[in-house]
């Protein structure tokens, strides 16, 4: 059974907001690929985590002043109360019948659905096109190259050590594509893929 | 448009004049304070007479709330004692969807959070929730009559503490261990036993029962009173200016200037951050009549539980049986300024309990439409009454007019 990372709070057609008690080592990381159900388990949203926030908490806020505080407060902090790690996700495409389709899904998924992360031949299968590539490049509110560089980078790991170049250069020359007119900003993400 | 409901506009001027009343209420307490801290002072100095007055009130059987001194001195004060390197400190909040005659159907919940917080260890405190629907006939009703708001509240006191006991069975073998509610430990339901004796009586056993649970089970029990509005030091030391033969109903009534309206909380400000008061005995009779002949006799103390400016004032009760124990004594004392350090003068425990309980207006709504259903899948059409549906429909929008 596929690892529940979190469950979802909001959502919209655009992007989804699930919650996790303490992050793990792993997960979640900002640019990671993640799915959540949707149209009744007969699809998966699949998108990349760009935000990552803690929720203020006056009670957290009391007690960071205090010195030597004991592990048994933070635990009970962390571990107990349901202060939730909003992670944001922007939705990148969904799985259709087998394939994926790089376009917004047709329905968001529904709150509690459980957010879990792609593997990595899920990254490979869909990452094999990279039209999604667009669908960040242009999204309001998303540090959209700080994404598109991370996702990537984590994409061509999921690729057999020799094609792991292969597959970086072939992103720079979609990005190329998509962004002919502002060479500006390709120039600065190609530095940061070190394409 | 006027938009309608509680004008603020209104109420400007009461506003200062509260303000102002405040302001001379205050005034007229410290106009007065030195002369009730010399009587406190005089008082100290003649403790063995001020205990014999004391004990000829409880002797006349004449009501008084006031407190019995110990051999502690009245105004001494005691550092914080040492705190085990290793102990249970566990605490329990209720909270509840009280009875409402309006409502769909007729039920109340209580809802009892607890904390087993394990000094000295690196865990997660342990926490546990224990709610309960009741809507029996024995659970709904008294003697042909609803239950009031304060039985229900006797109800969620008790299960409060059957739950310390609870725990307290499980945790005191393994360390030191010390269990909390933050309320009296003497019944508010008892005042209130003229007029259902029956049932009082019957949640006072078993809560003595508990009380004694916990003392089996060798940990030690506390009742703690944020921000106290007692008086009973305050009636003690109206006590010490009556000669023998004045200590008589009508002058024990009620206490006159310069005490009045003082609180026994003003009397112990000179507590350092840590320190506690000396041990007093609660002088009411139903101490006297219900927890004494079961060993569980209450005894209180004030305490400086540290915190912003001056610090924080806290009442602790406590059986006779953690009174008269130094080790469980000290836990107590020493668990409460422990617990406090980081939130400001109030265990930290108590906050988390209080979180665990409270009910949210969202559960109490998802709760009412769990009802609902299971009324419908019956073939029932539920409906609030006229009175709450008009509330439902002028208070969920803005009202304007």
């Amino acid at each position: 059974m596929t690892a529940t990372i979190g469950r979802l709070l909001r959502s919209s057609t655009l992007d989804y907001v699930f919650g996790c008690s303490v992050p793990e080592p792993e997960v979640p990381l900002f640019g990671a690929f993640v799915k959540a159900p949707a149209q009744r388990g007969k699809s998966d949203v699949i998108g990349l985590i760009y935000n990552i926030a803690i929720e203020d908490d006056p009670f957290v806020r009391q007690m960071i002043a205090t010195p030597d505080l004991d592990e048994a407060y933070i635990q009970d902090q962390r571990v107990n109360r349901q202060v939730p790690i909003e992670v944001s996700v922007l939705a990148i495409g969904y799985r259709s019948d087998g394939g994926f389709i790089h376009d917004l899904p047709p329905q968001p998924p529904i709150t509690l659905d459980r957010i879990s992360p792609c593997d990595a031949a899920e990254i490979k299968h869909f990452t094999e096109r990279l039209d999604y590539l667009r669908l960040i490049l242009f999204a309001p509110d998303v540090p959209a190259d700080e994404l598109i560089a991370v996702s990537l980078r984590l994409a061509a790991d999921c690729q057999p050590s020799e094609d792991r170049d292969r597959f970086l250069r072939n992103a720079g020359r979609e990005l190329a594509k998509l962004l002919s007119r502002d060479l500006a900003r390709l120039e600065k993400l190609l530095k940061r893929l070190k394409i | 448009m006027i938009r309608m409901g509680l004008e603020l506009n209104k109420l400007t001027h009461k506003v200062d004049a509260l303000g102002a009343n405040a302001e001379k209420r205050l005034a007229d307490l410290n106009k007065r304070l030195p002369v009730v801290q010399a009587t406190f002072t005089a008082a100290s100095a003649e403790q063995e007479s001020l205990r014999k007055k004391a004990e000829s009130v409880i002797a006349k059987q004449i009501r008084w709330a006031g407190a019995i001194p110990t051999d502690e001195p009245i105004r001494a004060s005691f550092e914080k004692p040492e705190h085990p390197d290793r102990a249970n400190i566990i605490a329990a909040d209720g909270s509840q969807i009280p009875l409402d005659r309006h409502a769909i159907a007729q039920y109340y919940v209580i809802n009892i959070g607890s904390i087993v917080f394990r000094h000295g260890l690196p865990d997660a405190p342990s926490i546990y929730t224990s709610p309960e629907v009741f809507f029996e006939d024995e659970d709904i009703y008294f003697e042909n009559n609803t239950l009031s708001t304060e039985m229900i509240n006797a109800k969620r006191d008790l299960r409060e503490l059957g739950e310390l006991a609870r725990l307290a069975g499980i945790e005191s073998a393994l360390a030191p261990t010390v269990t909390f509610v933050d309320n009296s430990l003497l019944l508010y339901i008892i005042t209130l036993r003229e007029s259902n004796q029956s049932f009082s009586d019957r949640i006072i056993k078993e809560y003595l029962d508990h009380l004694t649970t916990i003392q089996k089970s060798g940990a030690a029990v506390a009742g703690v009173v944020d921000r106290p509005g007692s008086a009973n030091i305050v009636r003690l030391l109206h006590l010490s200016t009556l000669e023998m033969d004045e200590i008589v109903p009508d002058n024990l009534r009620h206490v006159s200037a310069p005490f009045l309206h003082f609180r026994d909380e003003t009397l112990f400000e000179f507590l350092k951050p840590g320190e506690r008061s000396a041990l007093f005995v609660l002088a009411s009779s139903a101490n006297k009549t219900y927890y004494e002949p079961f060993g569980h006799r209450v005894y209180f103390f004030f305490l400086n539980a540290g915190g912003r400016g001056t610090g924080n004032i806290l009442r602790v009760e406590i059986p006779e049986w953690v009174a008269k124990d130094k080790m469980k004594l000290d836990l107590v004392h020493a668990s409460i300024v422990e617990q406090s350090k980081m939130t400001n003068g109030y265990p930290y425990v108590f906050i988390r309990a209080d979180e665990i309980a409270v009910v949210s207006s969202n559960e109490r709504e998802q709760f009412q439409q769990m009802v609902m259903g299971s009324l419908i899948k019956r073939g029932f059409s539920p409906s609030v009454s006229q009175k709450q549906f008009g509330k439902e429909l002028t208070r969920t929008g803005k009202r304007w007019r």
